[in-house]
């Protein structure tokens, strides 16, 4: 055998060093993120709340003797009949109408920054990035009031409104039509399309990616949402599921198997979100729109 | 069509001044081409004809109407850009036919429309693909169609061809001037390619540092430029300029080599200028060394060192030659360019 084939059988197998090392950490960081998803899974199915709290810390905790769905049953009728479906129907109609909302609000908003001729645009684009730094939690207070004064508590609508339009999205949204090509924009205008024609017949369906990603981050944002629905809700009627779980922490006891089991039911509609938008994050067709 | 004016039109981005008083007059149905280097200003003149940039001063025509203040879609122009801004998630089909559509256009006038204009681009079969779908040529007639479409009383079109491979963009460049000739409607050009500008154009607006140096016709502007700029920047090989002093023996270079003056000549010319093609061989000529022979099959371009100068010259024969070889070249006395001191052609 030449030196030559000797010397290249080094970095092959240095090559496969570095790639088992690499499948191990990716083995670990995904077992680490997954595993409290599966012990909730996994914890759902049990029948026997006192079981759950013994088999935590240990191997027990991954696996599951005899799977029953009769947590799911129980916490469809735990409020009362169907309280449940209700609060899970809140949450899905409080998603969608953030996130449809936010989209056309803050996409415009963006747009209009990027491209509009608005006066004092460079100073309104550093007051959002300013807000952007101001946490939720911080404004809760004052905005708790305006909301009691305005009439909107418990209801939808106070749920929905203070979160429709955000800095953060607002500025995803105007990087994003900021960078594309200016032409494109121009040749709108000179077509005669209207500033609402051109964002809406042009910019908005180049920007999938953009939604996709806002529609993520608001999506979550807003199912996970747990601080401003509880001082804003006092009934059922617009009250989501995050807050509705709660309710199985009582003060004489926690019924940790229905409490997994609404997580779960909490978590899948989240979930099938992610993945219904998840495949625009990556693709963009944007890239055709110039030269050859 | 419509006739296009320019008049004393200036542009002042804060103090800076990038277009110094313009003043063009464009015929209804002529091809003007708006030639100069990068900066110059003219992107900016033909956007602010569009209507895509404000006018600081001055007034701009179409036809009889004033269009400073008319925004641009109602200035019935259309503009080819230079990265053909298709929209990408559009059909060939439905860019070419979303201006008609924004006007309230039926849908069977817009087919229509669509199918004449591709039938004059030969884009029939690719009415239903996407513009990633199509080559760089192909996209460059789908932003010509979207133009052609609307009937519009000016074209305007900005570097079209400048993303286009050497072989194609000779190709585009005749389409474009066969499409000119078939339609008729008046042109604006823009380009830094002094052979498009030649070749396409029924008028060049020769630009500079936002100034008018030149307009003419290509041959005028060719034959005869006025000042030193244009005199470099149209033709290719450049114009031969030798510095020097005009004397009563002739044109005597800083390198001390004689040329010969023409009888008409004026005293006081500072550069001398003859292009590559009016330099014969002939013994009897002024002395100059080869450098560099490139044959190029139709003609031989010599690279020549003349009293510490160089020169080009453009032979239609075929000539036996090797660097250091020395030669004698004589000027066609008719096409000798005399300048002043200030670049004045005299």
């Amino acid at each position: 055998m030449s030196d030559l084939a000797l010397s290249s059988r080094k970095p092959a197998a240095s090559l496969n060093g570095y790639r088992v090392v690499q499948s191990i950490s990716v083995f670990v960081i995904a077992l680490v993120v997954v595993s409290p998803l599966f012990m909730l899974f996994i914890a759902s199915l049990k029948d026997d709340r006192f079981q759950i709290l013994a088999d935590m810390g240990s191997f027990r905790a991954f696996w599951v003797d005899n799977p029953t769905f009769n947590n799911f049953r129980e916490v469809g009728n735990f409020a009362g009949e169907l309280a449940f479906g209700r609060y899970l129907g809140n949450s899905l109609f409080i998603l969608g109408s953030t996130v449809s909302l936010g989209l056309v609000i803050n996409s415009m908003a963006g747009f209009i920054l990027a491209w509009g001729s608005l006066p004092g645009r460079a100073l309104i684009l550093s007051v959002i990035i300013a807000l952007y730094v101001i946490p939720q939690e911080s404004i809760i207070m004052p905005l708790l009031i305006i909301v009691s004064r305005a009439g909107l508590s418990d209801t939808f609508t106070a749920q929905i409104l203070p979160f429709v339009a955000s800095p953060l999205y607002t500025f995803l949204f105007y990087q994003f039509f900021a960078q594309l090509p200016k032409e494109l924009y121009e040749a709108a205008s000179i077509d005669g399309a209207s500033i609402f024609r051109t964002w809406w017949s042009i910019f908005v369906p180049l920007s999938l990616p953009a939604l996709a990603t806002v529609s993520i981050l608001m999506g979550i944002e807003t199912w996970n949402q747990y601080l401003w629905p509880i001082l804003i809700t006092q009934t059922d009627y617009a009250r989501p599921i995050s807050v509705a779980i709660a309710t199985f922490f009582g003060q004489d006891s926690i019924y940790w198997d229905r409490a997994m089991a609404a997580s779960v039911m909490m978590m899948i509609p989240i979930l099938v979100f992610y993945l219904a938008f998840q495949r625009w994050f990556i693709s963009s067709f944007v890239g055709s729109a110039v030269k050859g | 069509m419509a006739s296009v004016s320019i008049d004393n039109v200036a542009k002042f981005y804060g103090n800076h001044q990038v277009i110094h008083g313009i003043d063009i007059d464009i015929a209804d149905g002529e091809f003007v081409t708006l030639v100069g280097p990068s900066g110059c200003g003219k992107s900016t003149l033909l956007r602010m004809i569009a209507g895509l940039e404000e006018i600081s001063d001055g007034d701009i025509r179409i036809g009889d109407r004033l269009v400073n203040d008319v925004p641009p879609k109602e200035r019935d122009i259309a503009m080819v850009f230079q990265n053909y801004a298709l929209y990408p998630h559009m059909t060939v089909a439905q860019n070419m036919g979303f201006a008609l559509k924004l006007k309230g256009e039926s849908r069977a006038a817009i087919d229509a429309r669509v199918k004449e204009a591709a039938a004059i681009l030969a884009l029939e079969p690719y009415l239903d693909r996407l513009p990633k779908q199509l080559s760089g040529g192909q996209r460059q007639r789908v932003a010509m169609g979207r133009a052609i479409v609307r009937s519009p009383q000016v074209f305007l079109f900005d570097e079209p061809l400048s993303n286009l491979d050497a072989k194609l963009r000779v190709q585009m460049r005749a389409e474009i001037k066969d499409l000119h000739q078939r339609l008729g409607t008046t042109t604006v050009y823009v380009t830094h390619d002094q052979i498009e500008a030649m070749t396409m154009a029924d008028r060049i607006v020769v630009m500079k540092g936002g100034v008018v140096e030149q307009i003419g016709r290509p041959l005028e502007l060719y034959d005869r430029p006025n000042n030193l700029f244009v005199a470099t920047f149209i033709g290719s090989p450049a114009m031969n300029l030798l510095k020097g002093k005009a004397g009563d023996g002739g044109f005597v270079t800083e390198g001390g080599v004689v040329l010969p003056l023409p009888a008409t000549a004026t005293a006081g010319a500072a550069t001398y200028g003859i292009r590559p093609e009016h330099l014969t061989l002939d013994e009897t000529g002024f002395r100059a060394e080869v450098v560099v022979i490139e044959p190029t099959g139709a003609e031989t371009q010599v690279l020549a060192r003349c009293g510490g100068q160089t020169l080009v010259a453009v032979l239609r024969e075929r000539v036996d030659l090797n660097p250091g070889d020395s030669i004698g070249l004589k000027p066609e006395l008719s096409a000798v360019h005399l300048f002043a001191e200030d670049g004045r052609r005299l």
